[in-house]
């Protein structure tokens, strides 16, 4: 489609190289700002539009937005272009990632341990019923069957923590979503460490990757991660607490970490989650506790989900592939609700499964996870990883408004005190 | 709208004590204010044996009150066990609670009225006001023996309404900023229309015409509306002091009411001559130079036409009601009162220094939660 719009203009262009030798010649490939400023434009539109006239999540908006522009669809957004998109979204996820990391809390469920219990439930049942749904009824190899279980297994940190922040919520419901998602998804980065040595071992019979990627990501991930971490607190004692110099020297050093990550190799979001953990651990003396990730972050936010829509293979869809996707997202919801329903300590039943409700979103780190073991293979990885990838662009339209509707019910938004006049 | 009737007034035993303190919930992560008081309320294992724990006006505060105790002591048991209630549930919620008569950075638009139709009532009366009274004290009841009793002790206490301010002074923050007041918590209730001083009555009789006559005038629907700085409350048999900043510490906030019982009995023994009608002219003066510069006020005398150092009148009075104290058996819990006054000290100073120590608002509450629960005092 791009094509019939470009090829006139080509000709021109090119008919005016002769007499004009100024001119550059004709640009293969959009400029790397302007694509960012497009699919900003693009995903702005269609988010605003679909929250002021549906009441849509912006989320969903972005995502569609994505899906439409797509190469599944109008293909305005090409392959090359989501490639050189890449990096953006990285930086975006990999921000969005040490936010989520920097929240988890570690010592509450030393303080609750019937919390201790609803997350390792939560954890153990959500990998157990989708390997076993994978492995039975979808019929993958048990590798296959992992690496689905490991890539669906977690909630979505980046969309979670995005619905929170429009909703403004706060209150037990909002908190328990964030612990139970930081830890499903530290919890769904170890599956997905394991399950790269698996894959190895199972398609290529070589122990010494089976072994070493493994090992290569995790301690890479750690090491990155510490050293953004320990820059980031050395730079940021030198300068007063809470200054915009100190939001500048965190992003400085996430940004530093993710580059890093990408030039070894190591998986952003893994890396980056693992510096906000040690952020919010290390930081004895409160440096940068307080320092808050500045509202831009949601400009780069919506670029990585229309990249995460454009990225979702629906022109591979087939209905049996969206039947076992949903049969997934069923086994995986019932999994998450029966663990907030058998324990969760002192909040009542209802708001419990308001917190299994919560945790539902499936999205752009899974997406991420399942094409970096894909690429491992990828004459088998892509079609053997097509059902995480189906439940993920399902969840992706779905997720949010549930997460939403949530954070609704249980009466912590902000938005919906304001609609009825103030009262709680 | 509804009025309730006054009812009589529950005559009870003599210097009995009962304490209320508005606590702020916190959260761990960057100590601003917190919206929790309902889920903790719902989850709260609790048998009430060291007194209640209730919701508040806003989401964001919780209120303690103590059993009624015939001892300072008593009190002391109580808000001891409150306090280790109030953590243990706090804890499982991930919540901070801290001391304090205002929170020093938080954004009053974000706070959220509890459910309820008395604060829905309060909401839609007074709007925006009601948001902005998350603000945090410390009531002091002490017995009557009878009403008239109560009326005379009202007026007699309004007299040193500024020694409790300053006492207590514990707000000098107010939206992230240095206020320059000790207790800026009070200027948030001095814009409700039924705020101040009890007018100048002598008895209970002109007491209940007062109230009957609100009544009618609509101004009043019941006792609560009437937020005054001391005033009788007929259902409990008491008077409430009701202008102390909640402490930082639950020491402090004990060491308030065995001023209170003290003062009582010595006033309630010695009589002085109340000049009540005097009082009311320079009442909000007094109050005003009390909140803006705590022990350093200058109180006005309307008898003698002079000013006097607040620091000079309280370092008096603590002389004054300490055989009283004595024989109430709460004097060591005026020593810590006296060494303030000796050393111009206090909570609002304290919060100071730590703002100065620290460069910002965040770790103040961090280590006034701390304080709260004895861990760094």
């Amino acid at each position: 489609m791009i094509e019939t719009i470009t090829s006139p203009l080509r000709a021109i262009w090119e008919s005016l190289l002769e007499r004009l030798f100024f001119l550059p010649p004709f640009p293969e490939t959009i400029d790397s700002l302007a694509l960012f400023s497009l699919l900003l434009v693009v995903g702005l539109l269609l988010g605003e539009w679909l929250h002021a006239h549906a009441r849509w999540p912006k989320v969903t908006g972005y995502v569609l937005a994505g899906i439409v522009f797509g190469p599944s669809a109008l293909g305005w957004i090409s392959i090359e272009a989501l490639a050189q998109a890449r990096p953006i979204a990285d930086a975006a996820l990999g921000l969005l990632m040490m936010e989520v990391g920097r929240r988890l809390d570690l010592s509450w469920l030393r303080r609750n341990p019937e919390l201790l219990r609803s997350t390792l439930a939560d954890i153990t049942l959500s990998f157990a019923l989708i390997f076993i749904f994978a492995l039975w009824l979808v019929g993958l190899t048990p590798a296959w069957a992992a690496a689905t279980a490991a890539v669906t297994m977690a909630s979505a940190p980046a969309v979670v923590l995005l619905t929170i922040e429009e909703a403004r919520a706060q209150g037990q419901v909002t908190e328990r979503i964030i612990l139970h998602t930081a830890i499903s998804s530290a919890a769904s980065f170890v599956a997905f460490a394991i399950v790269l040595g698996i894959v190895h071992a199972e398609l290529s019979e070589d122990w010494l990757n089976a072994l070493v990627h493994p090992l290569w990501v995790v301690v890479g991930a750690l090491l990155v991660g510490g050293m953004g971490t320990w820059l980031a607190l050395r730079i940021a004692k030198t300068l007063p607490k809470g200054s915009l110099a100190q939001v500048f020297v965190l992003i400085a050093c996430a940004l530093l970490a993710v580059g890093i990550a990408r030039m070894l190799a190591v998986p952003v979001f893994l890396t980056l989650f693992l510096m906000g953990v040690l952020l919010a651990s290390r930081d004895q003396q409160q440096t940068l506790r307080y320092t808050a990730l500045p509202e831009g972050h949601w400009l780069l936010a919506i670029v990585l989900f229309v990249i995460v829509g454009a990225s979702l293979p629906w022109q591979e869809f087939t209905w049996l592939a969206g039947v076992q996707a949903l049969g997934l997202l069923l086994v995986r919801a019932a999994a998450k609700a029966g663990a907030m329903a058998w324990s969760g300590g002192n909040l009542p039943l209802p708001k419990r499964l308001l917190v299994g409700m919560g945790i539902q979103p499936l999205s752009a780190t899974a997406v991420f996870m399942a094409y970096e073991i894909a690429s491992l293979y990828p004459e088998v990885g892509r079609s053997a990883l097509t059902l995480p990838l189906f439940a993920a662009a399902m969840m992706e339209l779905v997720g949010p408004a549930l997460c939403r509707l949530a954070l609704h019910r249980s009466g912590e938004c902000e938005s919906g005190e304001r609609n009825r006049g103030g009262i709680a | 709208m509804t009025t309730k009737a006054l009812g009589d007034f529950k005559d009870s035993a003599a210097f009995s004590l009962g304490v209320e303190l508005e606590l702020q919930l916190v959260s761990k992560r960057d100590f601003d204010l917190t919206r929790g008081a309902t889920d903790l309320l719902g989850s709260l294992d609790y048998d009430e044996r060291f007194g209640e724990i209730k919701l508040e006006i806003t989401e964001s505060m919780i209120e303690i009150s103590t059993q009624p105790q015939a001892t300072v002591d008593g009190i002391a048991a109580d808000l001891g066990g409150l306090r280790d209630t109030l953590r243990l549930h706090c804890e499982r919620n991930n919540i901070g609670v801290c001391g304090g008569g205002t929170h020093p950075f938080h954004h009053w638009p974000e706070r959220r009225i509890c459910p309820g139709d008395r604060f829905n009532d309060l909401y839609q009366r007074y709007g925006y006001l009601a948001k902005q009274f998350t603000v945090f004290g410390q009531h002091v009841h002490v017995g009557c023996t009878s009403a008239d009793e109560a009326i005379w002790l009202t007026q007699a206490l309004g007299v040193h309404v500024p020694a409790f301010i300053a006492l207590s002074a514990s707000s000098p923050f107010v939206d992230g900023v240095d206020s320059f007041y000790q207790s800026a918590r009070l200027n948030a209730v001095s814009a409700f229309p039924l705020s101040g001083q009890c007018p100048p009555l002598g008895s209970w009789q002109e007491f209940t015409e007062h109230f009957a006559f609100l009544q009618a005038c609509g101004i009043a629907q019941g006792i609560k509306d009437l937020y005054w700085d001391v005033r009788p409350k007929p259902e409990f048999g008491t008077v409430e002091i009701r202008v102390c900043d909640t402490p930082l510490t639950i020491e402090q906030a004990t060491s308030l009411a065995a001023l209170a019982q003290s003062l009582a009995r010595w006033l309630l023994r010695t009589r002085p001559p109340l000049h009540t009608a005097k009082q009311a002219h320079v009442a909000r003066y007094n109050k005003f130079q009390a909140c803006r510069y705590g022990l350093d006020a200058m109180i006005s005398d309307p008898v003698n036409l002079c000013q006097m150092p607040l620091k000079q009148t309280l370092t008096d009075l603590l002389e004054a009601v300490s055989d009283d104290a004595r024989e109430l058996d709460c004097a060591h819990w005026l020593t810590p009162l006296k060494l303030m006054v000796a050393e111009s000290t206090g909570d609002a100073a304290w919060l100071r220094a730590r703002e100065k120590q620290h460069g910002n608002l965040n770790d103040v509450v961090r280590e006034a939660s701390e304080r709260l629960m004895g861990k760094n005092n």
